[in-house]
């Protein structure tokens, strides 16, 4: 990989290089993370559990190894009996191999990796690898995981437990037996794919000294170094992970994937090895949970919230990966964005003998809010409210306590919510339509989180040329973080965006970051890069006014400095560097999250959450073909709290971009099983909206916080999950049909119409 | 390692795959087959491009032969969907045409493929039944027609022979013929059909002249039930009348479970799909 920040993306300058990153994009010409390729790569090939649980009694790889061009084949037992690599590894439980070695527990497992001159060789050898695997009672749904008796997976986890937690805030269920309405139901949410355009893919190289150099699609370098780190026994800095700009990620790409695969098989051949993914292999790579929400809300019959007792079941899959953490994570989101007096909320994570589940955009969140948000709804119907006044009635302003035990400030609900029903007129009647057609409104908010405890780190290198350098560990994936980050460097040192470059991933030359996640780059990265551009001007400024004591601080313009001295002189930054015979000035900047911050009570969830909450408004019309069921959004309005603004254009097209995304999870999506196989891993069987699908009108509000100081607030998921209660609140609006259960397919809608029964009174 | 030869010549192209013995296969847009060679459901070792057949009198062309509409085996979807000739005598092809897939898809896959490929959830077979088209093949030594009815024959199977090369299809132009075609996707709009109704019928003095249902997507091939189209003929098409036929049509189908519906919702959307068909159908009459 070069080191030459100036290959990414271009050798043009940032707002150039927007215009020319687009077009690069739909040309093809962008480099991707799958572009990549490492001079003398073997190709490896997975080969993957047929069987959702079973025993491995036997794997003969015999016939595999006479496929002309294979260089390898490595099994699960080879590498069980190996003692330089890890037996299992996991972020939060030591439970997953990096291949089976004695049990497998889901489609799709890796068992061996056969490495290969070519992919088609690789791939034509791993069919013939013969696994024999005996096969045990499987389950696949999360609520049978927790029942006496239910296969299981790990045993160390005798009923399949996989995170618990419970969150007390005042006593929810006195009051709840002291509620005048007391509404209670249950949501499902299937497992959904992330379903980026770009697969995952990866390439390892050991060198000659004992060192790992990893090229991935990850959207976290460094826990990826140190997940390597621990399983193939190195220090840290032996290993360097480079990350290139990534073709979507959603979360798919966060936790350890192919890189511990292909490092093993580079240490096999000891060549370099690429691995890419079949698309039918993302499927079985990573997965949404699928959870069981049931929602008790008690409320006055004017409609004041009293209290709230949520139980939530996710699907964890096979393996634990962050499900332990982030079920807690979820808990929190669960009550919704409203003052509530006393809260109870239950969760626990399953292992199924399903793949893996892990954060997808707007993480454990979409579950959630599918839950409060259809049930704020439900309840308003009980209590003859609008549901738009219920919200306003209930949702959370500075100084309302949140469920965690918080003071809420910097609280924008009712303006979001008022923007979002503004954005669809949600008090004008539908316009004239035909009789099989019944037109509604919904609506729906969200509060989420984001990760806490985090760091940050950001170097800004001033080089000889006068180049301006931000190296940043902040993965671009579409986002636009990299040109947020550029824009924030260059707004303190006073020059155009455009003369700032933003480098690629390496840990050899980038600084620290958590992840790419959780919405947290603007806020955490944003803030270490200001700091580390305040850094740089600084020292600049010490260039310019060394051996003048006394001499005002600099002015800076356009990669310049004005000392006066006393008559105001002009020096340009590569002219101060080699009058001081310097090559480069750096200037850094850390963020880290204050002490204590993410330190909950372990009983009750008390405490400090996170130092950031996001907060997001959707309004949806829609049009219900009775006769079909199927449903046509016609307008989405997302509103979004952006806190201090970077660039109000890449705001909107997150909170527009969200819905569209949202809207498939919503409508079309979902991961479908039967008896452990994953029945439509392509997307053909697999649908994600089309543009054709999109809603006619797609508007956004962005609410900003004018004071400098302020904080940004992440805006990349905020519009994702109120969009299913949102649909869902709508369909029942125009039809008067309440469905619990995702994805809302036209004929569940139709099958709702025509069974009264499920209907709302 | 898989071959693509080139042919110039339909006879090369037969014999290229006659000589392939189960391993060689024609390639047209190749949007199916690559798909079908990624999820190695077919596995070929030799793939014979048509693309560039020279000796076939309209081969990439779309004309009226007398009272025959000609569209070539190198025809795209496009081009089909795109055709003022298509959409003035069929327009219930030109729209089937337009719904399959996606723009790309459209851009390369040809009718021809789309007919060899027959798989049951795509638009245009049910559309060719109903417009009574024929399928014209080349076998390396002559020419045939088979009636588009009696090409499928079951999922993804046709009673072609592999070495049969689809050169065209014929459609009869019939005067004062009116067509409609109903895609009713379950899930994405760019997904397959979950039904398909394919119309095509002619009025006398506003009375049914003739008239064929023709559904696709909810079984092996496409379905037609002629006892029940010809109680039509005669008759105004009335309210009535399209409910009764959707309701027959309904209760005749016996439709597959899949990921786009399950059989009660093919059924429900037969009828209802049926009916607003018809309803198109009159009203195109009535312009």
């Amino acid at each position: 990989m070069t080191d030459d920040a100036t290959t990414y993306p271009g050798r043009e300058p940032l707002a150039r290089r927007m215009t020319a990153d687009a077009w690069d994009r739909v040309i093809g010409r962008f480099g991707f993370a799958v572009d990549r390729r490492i001079e003398g790569s073997a190709h490896a090939f997975a080969v993957r559990s047929s069987v959702p649980h079973g025993t491995i009694t036997a794997i003969d790889s015999n016939e595999a190894k006479t496929v002309p061009g294979v260089l390898a084949v490595i099994t699960g037992p080879d590498v069980r009996v190996d003692p330089s690599v890890a037996t299992t590894h996991g972020e939060t439980r030591q439970d997953q191999p990096v291949l089976a070695f004695d049990k497998v527990r889901y489609v799709g497992e890796p068992v061996a990796l056969v490495v290969a001159e070519t992919r088609t060789a690789a791939e034509d050898a791993a069919a013939l690898v013969d696994v024999e695997i005996a096969e045990l009672d499987l389950v696949v749904d999360h609520e049978l995981a927790g029942q006496p008796g239910a296969p299981v997976l790990h045993e160390a986890w005798p009923d399949n437990e996989c995170g618990t937690w419970t969150l007390r805030h005042g006593d929810a269920e006195a009051a709840m037996a002291r509620a005048e309405v007391v509404h209670r139901a249950t949501y499902r949410s299937p497992a959904a794919n992330h379903a980026p355009m770009e697969p995952h893919v990866a390439t390892a190289a050991w060198l000659p000294d004992g060192r790992l150099e990893v090229w991935t699609s990850t959207q976290a370098p460094y826990p990826v170094r140190r997940r390597l780190a621990e399983i193939f026994g190195l220090a840290e800095d032996r290993v360097r992970v480079c990350v290139d700009p990534l073709g979507g990620g959603f979360g798919s790409k966060l936790d350890l994937r192919l890189e511990a695969l292909v490092a093993l098989g580079s240490r096999a051949v000891r060549r370099p090895v690429r691995m890419e993914l079949r698309r039918d292999e993302v499927f079985v790579t990573s997965a949404k949970h699928a959870a069981t929400v049931t929602i008790t809300t008690g409320a006055d019959r004017d409609g004041t919230l009293r209290a709230r007792i949520v139980d939530i079941v996710y699907n964890g899959g096979a393996y634990a990966l962050s499900t332990p953490r982030s079920t807690r994570t979820g808990m929190i989101r669960s009550p919704g964005p409203y003052a509530i007096p006393d809260v109870l909320c239950r969760v626990v994570g399953r292992y199924t003998n399903t793949v893996p589940a892990g954060p997808f955009r707007g993480a454990m969140t979409g579950q959630v809010c599918w839950a409060h948000e259809s049930a704020t709804d439900e309840l308003a119907a009980l209590l003859g409210m609008d549901p738009l006044e219920l919200r306003m009635r209930n949702v959370l302003r500075d100084g309302d306590l949140f469920a965690t035990g918080e003071a809420m400030h910097g609280m924008r609900y009712r303006e979001l919510v008022d923007a979002a029903a503004k954005g669809v007129d949600w008090d004008a009647d539908a316009g004239p339509t035909r009789p099989e057609l019944a037109r509604g409104k919904g609506m729906a908010v969200v509060l989420k989180s984001t990760r806490t405890p985090s760091r940050s780190e950001a170097h800004i290198v001033l080089d000889a040329t006068g180049r301006v350098t931000v190296r940043t560990s902040t993965v671009e994936m579409g986002q636009g973080a990299h040109a947020s980050m550029a824009q924030l460097a260059a707004a303190r040192l006073e020059m155009p965006a455009d003369d700032v470059l933003v480098s690629t991933i390496d840990t050899h030359r980038t600084p620290f970051d958590t992840t790419t996640s959780s919405s947290r780059s603007t806020l955490t990265m944003g803030t270490a890069v200001e700091r580390a551009a305040d850094d740089l001007r600084r020292r600049i400024d010490e260039l310019a006014t060394a051996g003048r004591p006394g001499t005002a601080a600099p002015t800076h313009s356009n990669g310049a400095v004005t000392v006066a001295l006393p008559e105001p002189t002009v020096l340009r930054y590569e002219d101060l560097l080699a009058g001081a015979g310097l090559d480069e000035l750096v200037g850094t900047g850390c963020y880290q999250s204050p002490p204590g911050a993410g330190e909950m009570d372990p009983e009750t969830t008390q405490g400090m959450h996170t130092v950031s909450w996001h907060q997001g408004a959707v309004a949806v019309e829609v049009e219900v073909d009775v006769e079909t069921g199927r449903v046509r959004v016609l307008r989405a309005h997302g509103a979004s709290f952006a806190g201090r603004a970077v660039d109000e254009r890449r705001i909107r097209k997150q909170t527009e971009g969200g819905m569209i995304f949202g809207l498939g999870q919503v409508l079309m999506e979902e991961v479908v099983y039967d008896d452990g196989q994953v029945m439509n891993p392509n997307l053909s069987d697999y649908q994600i909206p089309s543009i054709l699908d999109a809603p006619e009108r797609v508007g956004s509000t962005v609410l900003t916080d004018p004071d400098p100081d302020a904080h940004p607030h992440g805006v990349g998921e905020n519009t994702v999950p109120p969009m299913a209660p949102a649909i869902a609140n709508a369909i029942c609006a125009a039809t008067g049909v309440r469905i619990r259960d995702l994805p809302l397919t036209p004929e569940k809608v139709l099958r709702a119409i025509h069974e009264p029964a499920v209907r709302t009174p | 390692m898989v071959t693509f030869v080139r042919c110039a010549t339909a006879a090369d192209a037969v014999a290229a795959v006659r000589d392939g013995d189960g391993t060689a296969k024609f390639v047209g847009g190749g949007t199916a087959l690559v798909l079908l060679l990624q999820m190695r459901l077919v596995q070929v070792d030799t793939l014979v491009g048509v693309r560039t057949i020279g000796d076939v009198p309209g081969w990439s062309g779309i004309e009226q032969r007398g009272n025959v509409l000609w569209i070539g085996g190198g025809v795209t979807l496009a081009e089909v969907a795109g055709s003022a000739l298509v959409r003035g005598y069929a327009p219930s092809l030109a729209r089937a045409a337009s719904v399959v897939g996606n723009v790309r898809v459209r851009n390369a896959a040809t009718l021809a493929g789309n007919i060899a490929e027959a798989d049951y959830a795509s638009d245009p077979p049910a559309v060719l039944v109903s417009l009574d088209a024929s399928v014209v093949v080349h076998d390396g030594a002559r020419q045939r027609a088979v009636l588009a009815r009696d090409v499928f024959t079951d999922f993804y199977t046709t009673s072609l022979d592999e070495s049969d090369l689809v050169i065209g299809v014929a459609v009869p132009l019939v005067d004062g013929s009116v067509s409609a075609y109903r895609k009713f996707a379950s899930r994405s709009m760019e997904d397959r059909p979950c039904v398909g109704v394919a119309v095509s019928a002619r009025f006398e003095d506003g009375a049914v002249g003739a008239l064929e249902v023709v559904i696709g997507a909810v079984s092996g091939t496409p379905q037609r039930w002629p006892e029940i189209t010809e109680r039509a003929w005669g008759r105004r098409l009335a309210a009535p009348l399209m409910a009764t036929i959707a309701d027959r049509y309904a209760d005749a189908v016996d439709p597959i479970a899949d990921i786009r519906g399950s059989a009660w919702y093919r059924r429900e959307m037969v009828r209802v799909n049926v009916r607003r068909a018809l309803e198109e159908v009159a009203a195109s009459a009535d312009d």
